[in-house]
């Protein structure tokens, strides 16, 4: 135990102080010097403890046997007590941040160290829910061998964990309307080098002969060349609307998104897309394209830190800098449509020309109809209300799809496809 | 409780008063280890001394029978209940409490010595008579047995 000890007496020591002095004071009082020999085994318990007891020397060290790790995974910590001097009496609590579950191992525990011993404890914890916890900041309290006095301190010897959302399984992306100029694994609509067959065109001097579509130029009576589709990448930023939360115990829609927003951002990378996040919310930040898993890294660690900061200030697409939202890039929002200054965001997104996607994250699961008639009338407006922002997104040519608790994303995502193929058929 | 029912037989007169005593200390000592309240406990036994001490007065001056058992008896249940209050907050481990009860029995036993000197020093008498002579006895050779246990762990662990 080091400088930042705190020592106090035990309601014992006063308790004990209380019944010697009113059993000495009632042995004068009455004359009754019988009362004095009933006081004197609490005198001399006095006496005694308080003279040979002294502060405890433990040294403590703490480690977690990793710091990074998936939703359900489990973790250990590792607490190692050297005891310099002997604890009668050691507690040791280990404060346990939300997200994370004891799952074997005591905490609290009252253990005795003897002159010289070592003890090794071992907790271990299960992730119940992504975040960055900081685990490993400990209380120790220790007694001396009469229970008279108290040593106290708070060890901050915590580690930061990194707990990732688990990834949902996706089978196909939202692809975008546009693709970039790096090449990537998206065929673009633009002629040049790559595999998937685009068209024929006569021969011009500079063409490569393995071009050649022999069987045509065969049939014409003279050289015809293959063209290919270009593969390029896309641009892709993610939206996530972090004003406000439907929430109910441990689950809400910042919840679902936040999952969602992993997953998407892995996925992308995985094809070679340059991914961006923009965290619109009370905090707002963001996250210029990038590809790569530094970038993986950079997304996650920012979704990890995302909260809800209650603000009532007025935030319009403007206040992001120029080169978060690159042009022809795919903005995919996740949002559950609650605040007018994201959904007012959104519609200027699409105003501006931005291929947009919205995955409305239901907040409806989260929501009780009011007791009443009018409680079910005004949850009934509500909900009419929503789906005429809806239609006014769909109207802009913005595709809104509604992701419920429970409902597979890829399913989502496959509507959102849909959508967009009935939308081009249209056109 | 038995402190306060020993004390309540035993009274000459004010055998009433001397039960609603100790009877408010045993409720007190309750209260005070269910809600977990450091503070009643020494109401509590003040409540049981007080009660013992009113019957003591009623039988005349001098220790009467009793005395050295009931002030051990008083003793130990200040030490259980503080004991049972750090419980409440942090259990003890296994080991932890083979020796913590080792140690109150070896405290109990000291009290018992050191009441019994204390009252023969102020040259008072407690009856008890053989009974007492025979818990004495028991006391020394129990405490001693104590003291040598403890010496041959501590010499063990250090080797």
């Amino acid at each position: 135990m080091t400088d930042g000890v705190v020592r106090y007496a035990t309601p014992k020591l006063g308790g004990y102080v209380v019944l010697t002095a009113l059993g000495l004071l009632a042995s004068l009082i009455f004359a009754r010097p019988e009362l004095a020999a009933v006081s004197a085994p609490f005198a001399v318990v006095l006496a005694i403890g308080l003279a040979v007891s002294r502060r405890p020397d433990v040294r403590v060290y703490v480690d977690v046997d990793r710091d990074r790790l998936l939703e359900d995974e489990e973790v250990v910590l590792e607490i190692e007590l050297d005891a310099r001097d002997s604890a009668p009496r050691l507690e040791l609590l280990v404060e346990v941040p939300s997200g994370l579950e004891l799952v074997s191992g005591a905490n609290p525990v009252a253990l005795r160290l003897g002159f010289g011993e070592e003890r090794r404890l071992e907790l271990r914890f299960r992730c119940t829910h992504w975040g960055a916890p900081r685990l490993g900041d400990l209380h120790l309290r220790a007694g001396d061998a009469a229970g008279l006095l108290v040593w106290e301190e708070t060890l901050e010897r915590g580690s930061v964990l990194r707990v990732y959302p688990r990834p949902e399984e996706l089978r196909q992306l939202v692809g975008p309307r546009e693709t970039q100029l790096f090449t990537g694994n998206r065929v673009s609509r633009a002629k040049g080098e790559g595999l998937e067959f685009a068209d024929l065109r006569q021969f011009v001097p500079g063409d490569r002969i393995r071009r050649i579509n022999w069987r045509a130029s065969a049939r014409r009576g003279e050289l015809w060349v293959n063209e290919f589709h270009a593969e390029r990448n896309a641009d892709v930023i993610l939206f996530l609307d972090s004003f406000v939360d439907a929430r109910r115990s441990d689950r809400g829609t910042l919840d679902e998104a936040l999952r969602a927003a992993a997953t998407l951002t892995e996925r992308y990378l995985l094809e070679k897309d340059r991914v961006g996040l923009v965290n619109f919310g009370g905090v707002l930040n963001w996250l210029r394209p990038g590809t790569g898993l530094v970038q993986r890294y950079r997304i996650v660690e920012a979704l990890l830190n995302t909260e809800i900061t209650l603000s009532y200030a007025w935030k319009e697409i403007d206040v992001l800098p120029r080169g978060t939202l690159p042009p022809k890039a795919l903005v995919l929002a996740l949002t559950p449509l609650l605040d007018d200054r994201a959904i007012g965001a959104l519609l200027d997104l699409r105003a501006r020309g931005f291929d947009l996607v919205i995955v409305e994250v239901s907040p409806l699961p989260y929501a009780e109809t009011p007791p009443g008639e009018l409680g079910e009338l005004a949850f009934r407006l509500w909900k009419l209300r929503r789906d005429g922002r809806r239609l006014q997104y769909e109207r802009a040519g913005a595709p809104v799809v509604e992701w419920r608790e429970g409902e597979p994303l890829t399913s989502v995502l496959e509507g959102v496809n849909a959508s967009r193929r009935h939308a081009r058929a249209r056109a | 409780m038995a402190v306060t029912l020993y004390g309540t037989f035993a009274a000459d007169r004010l055998a009433l008063l001397v039960l609603a005593l100790g009877l408010t200390g045993a409720a007190l000592l309750t209260y005070a280890l269910a809600t977990v309240n450091a503070g009643s406990i020494v109401s509590a036994l003040v409540g049981v001394a007080a009660s013992w001490s009113l019957s003591a007065w009623t039988r005349g001056t001098g220790a009467p029978g009793g005395t050295v058992l009931a002030a051990v008896g008083i003793f130990v249940a200040a030490e259980l209940a503080y004991w049972s209050l750090e419980q409440a907050s942090v259990p003890d481990e296994g080991e932890l409490v083979a020796r913590r009860a080792a140690g109150l029995a070896l405290r109990g036993f000291g009290a018992l010595f050191l009441v019994a000197c204390v009252l023969a020093a102020l040259g008072l008498r407690p009856g008890g008579g053989l009974i007492l002579e025979t818990v004495g006895v028991a006391a020394a050779v129990g405490l001693l047995a104590i003291v040598l246990v403890l010496a041959r762990a501590v010499y063990e662990a250090e080797r």
